[in-house]
């Protein structure tokens, strides 16, 4: 079969990898790393968690990629092994057990004044104070998720995967990516909600 | 939450995404005309979703790039070129 997942510029820069090409391997980097970090960072919270991840995606992305037959995009094999990683990493950390969060506790009973207060964010860069500040509450409101929940939130909102990519990345149904993203979704709006409606 | 509505809370996301047939969008929308909490639910949601998406990015640190790019090289300079 000739026909590849990869776009053209992926696939001219994994046949010239393959052939032995040092400068392929860097724009390879150049066009994913800091995807790669943005989704270590997300997942982990800490700069040097985010710094192994990236690390470990690109060793084992490399190692292989010669054998990589291109029936998926380059791009959503390498967030495989990223996910891989995350998944190592938060294993030897021996993290709390995830939990799942209930639908249930979403429904609010005789609610029809239920207000949430979701802020704008501002593109005047005099209010860039405000920004980071915001952007610093809702990777905190990220981070509290759990973690099963944080995978296919971030693969899904923050890096703009479709469910079946989401789906194939994971190795988890279609049906599964949709519910932990609803439920992850409206965790993350009373997180936001709550954190301005506090002041 | 009327029970009406806990079934549509439920594929709201799905909505949002386009991810629903025509006659699941249509029940959606004839709630959402009747039922102002479950209107808010859909705005809030959207725009939480939206506020998440434009804070997403980041940078990722001058070193942390050069030690990722050195590395690489130590690891596959003989095998490259």
């Amino acid at each position: 079969m000739n026909q590849t997942a990869t776009n053209a510029i992926d696939h001219d820069l994994i046949a010239r990898f393959k052939a032995g090409s040092m400068e392929a391997m860097e724009e390879i980097v150049e066009r994913y790393e800091k995807r790669i970090f943005t989704f270590g960072l997300k997942m982990c919270g800490h700069l040097q968690d985010a710094e192994d991840i990236v690390q470990e995606t690109f060793l084992n992305a490399f190692r292989y990629l010669g054998r990589f037959r291109e029936e998926t995009k380059l791009k959503n094999w390498l967030f495989k092994i990223a996910t891989r990683a995350c998944i190592r990493k938060r294993r030897k950390k021996k993290c709390e057990p995830d939990y799942e969060i209930s639908l249930e506790s979403f429904v609010h009973e005789n609610g029809s004044d239920i207000k949430y207060e979701i802020p704008d964010l501002s593109d005047d860069p005099s209010d860039n104070v405000l920004r980071a500040e915001l952007k610093q509450m809702i990777d905190a409101a990220i981070q509290s998720l759990p973690h099963k929940y944080r995978l296919v939130f971030n693969l899904r909102d923050t890096e703009g995967f479709n469910t079946e990519e989401t789906s194939e990345i994971l190795g988890i149904s279609v049906q599964s990516v949709k519910t932990r993203l609803h439920r992850a979704r409206l965790f993350l709006r009373e997180k936001i909600s709550g954190h301005y409606m506090e002041g | 939450m009327k029970e009406d509505c806990k079934k549509h809370f439920k594929r709201i996301s799905e909505y949002l995404d386009g991810e629903l047939d025509e006659r699941a969008c249509k029940e959606i929308e004839a709630n959402l005309e009747k039922c102002p909490e479950c209107l808010e639910c859909l705005h809030s949601l959207k725009k939480s979703i939206q506020l998440c998406k434009e804070t997403g990015e980041e940078e990722m640190p001058a070193d942390m790039r050069d030690r990722l790019r050195s590395n690489l090289r130590d690891c596959f300079s003989h095998k490259l070129k």
